[in-house]
């Protein structure tokens, strides 16, 4: 039977986006609820000490490897994990072409997980 | 004895265009399945009617229907677990062919594509000695394989429904079982198809296929095992060049 | 000869509306929305920072602002709800041996729960000490 040729349709981007979704689903489940915790709601309410993050706290915490983690934890990651479900959401939905979709969600994430480890390489050299 | 009332969706090429609901009174006691129901028009009422079933017992796989949206083996549904309106479909996601009659031409070619059965080249020049197989070797795969074939997992599964050229929930279950299989030498000939989008990669783990499976065999963790097997692969064919 | 299969008719966009599993599935999905505006709202501070107190003044500002912090408070309980699917996912997905025993799906759920305590004690340690 010459239904097709399976292995000249091999899907060999997938597992890397499988990799990077399943990597940034588990840090959206540790790291994330603690960091909306901290930084979105108790810093804003003013529940923190005074100050546990003024600028200078803040900047030695992020401008270093530990800030290099955190945002690969919280940003990065989670980034691609975001845009894996939004374009698989965009099939469900069937909205738009899933090729298309694709490109862009991957390209987006990339593109802003770029901007957030530059800013922290930045903050380091300075 | 009490009756309820069933809603089947009826379609009769022959005489209507479009499929129409049509309302049955049945008898029912504890122990009247769905079965016993369709049973029931067929011989009492209608016997037009036109639906599949054999074996009773939930291991043909034959009696799927759709029951208030939910895929479900007719055999071991029972009409006392139903207060209000029971309403009886087709099998979703197939074309239906007349009544409750779908046609699974496209459920057969995807397990075909798979290979389920044992490849053993080397065991083939010499087929006289037999297997042996540790209840270690065995438990690696034993839930994977109780699958009946029933196809209550391709319409329970919005991919399948979306994309019908996705290979789906109880194919690639059977690829896994087999893969899994300490007899098996076919994993090379399978992975190409399970590497394919619509392969395990069409997959987004809804998981509804393993809520109706009638057989406990969890597709949904199968189909996604699956996908750590085909990023193996890949990652290895990678550094092969 | 290859006969090509028969399509049945295509799923109408609102599929995940019929059934209570694909609405909770939906819901699953669609917990990365507000997580994806808080990653905005993370990447706005780290460009704060890097651009001065000023900056992270005003960035404190707006993440004060009532709409913000909403939308935050969403993110969180997005955060615990994918938490709670995903930890389940993960015994089905690797299920894990120890020797020949398998380790049950249970303790390898409240070891994940346990991650995010861990997490949130380092957030205490690093955080509510000025």
């Amino acid at each position: 039977m010459t239904k097709h040729h399976p292995e000249r349709r091999q899907a060999y981007d997938e597992p890397l986006w499988w990799a990077l979704f399943s990597a940034g689903g588990v840090c959206f489940a540790l790291f994330v609820p603690s960091a909306v915790l901290f930084l979105a709601l108790l810093l804003p309410a003013g529940l923190l000490p005074a100050d546990a993050l003024s600028h200078q706290r803040a900047s030695s915490l992020l401008f270093g490897l530990p800030g290099l983690i955190f945002v690969g934890a919280t940003i990065c990651l989670p980034l691609f994990h975001a845009a894996h479900r939004i374009r698989h959401g965009l099939f469900d939905l069937t909205l738009g072409s899933d090729g298309t979709n694709k490109w862009l969600m991957y390209g987006a994430a990339a593109l802003f997980s770029t901007l957030a480890l530059g800013v922290v390489l930045l903050g380091m050299l300075r | 004895m009490t009756t309820k009332q069933i809603s089947i969706r009826r379609y009769l090429p022959e005489r209507d265009d479009a499929p129409f609901w049509q309302p049955f009174e049945v008898p029912v006691d504890d122990s009247t399945s769905l079965l016993d129901a369709l049973h029931h028009v067929k011989e009492s009422l209608d016997s037009s009617l036109s639906y599949r079933w054999s074996c009773r017992m939930a291991i043909c796989g034959s009696c799927g229907v759709m029951v208030n949206g939910i895929p479900k083996l007719g055999c071991n549904t029972f009409l006392r677990e139903y207060d209000a309106e029971i309403r009886i479909e087709p099998l979703a996601h197939f074309p239906v062919r007349r009544d409750l009659v779908v046609d699974m031409e496209i459920f057969l070619e995807h397990l075909a594509a798979v290979k389920p059965y044992l490849i053993d080249d080397a065991q083939q020049q010499e087929a006289t000695e037999t297997y042996r197989q540790t209840p270690q070797q065995l438990a690696r795969y034993r839930q994977f394989s109780n699958c009946i074939n029933c196809g209550l997992c391709y319409s329970a599964c919005p991919q399948f429904g979306l994309n019908p050229e996705f290979l789906g929930p109880a194919a690639l279950t059977l690829a896994h079982r087999y893969n899994l299989d300490s007899r098996d030498r076919g994993k090379a000939q399978r992975m190409p198809e399970l590497n394919r989008h619509d392969g395990v990669w069409s997959c987004t783990f809804v998981g509804f296929c393993s809520q109706v499976c009638p057989k406990h065999v969890d597709p949904a963790a199968a189909v996604n095992q699956g996908k750590v097997e085909s990023a193996k692969h890949t990652l290895i064919a990678l550094f092969k060049g | 000869m290859h006969k090509p299969p028969r399509a049945h008719p295509p799923l109408p966009r609102n599929w995940w509306l019929k059934h209570r599993f694909f609405i909770a599935y939906m819901a699953r999905e669609a917990t990365v929305l507000p997580l994806v505006f808080f990653i905005a709202c993370l990447l706005a501070g780290t460009v704060a920072l890097l651009r001065g107190p000023d900056a992270w003044q005003s960035w404190l500002g707006f993440m004060r602002s009532p709409p913000v912090v909403a939308l935050n408070a969403l993110a969180l309980a997005a955060s615990l709800y994918h938490a709670w699917t995903f930890f389940q996912l993960f015994p089905r997905v690797m299920p894990l041996r120890l020797g020949k025993r398998a380790v049950p799906a249970s303790l390898m759920v409240a070891g994940q729960w346990a991650g995010v305590l861990a997490v949130l004690l380092l957030f205490v340690w690093l955080f509510g000490r000025a």
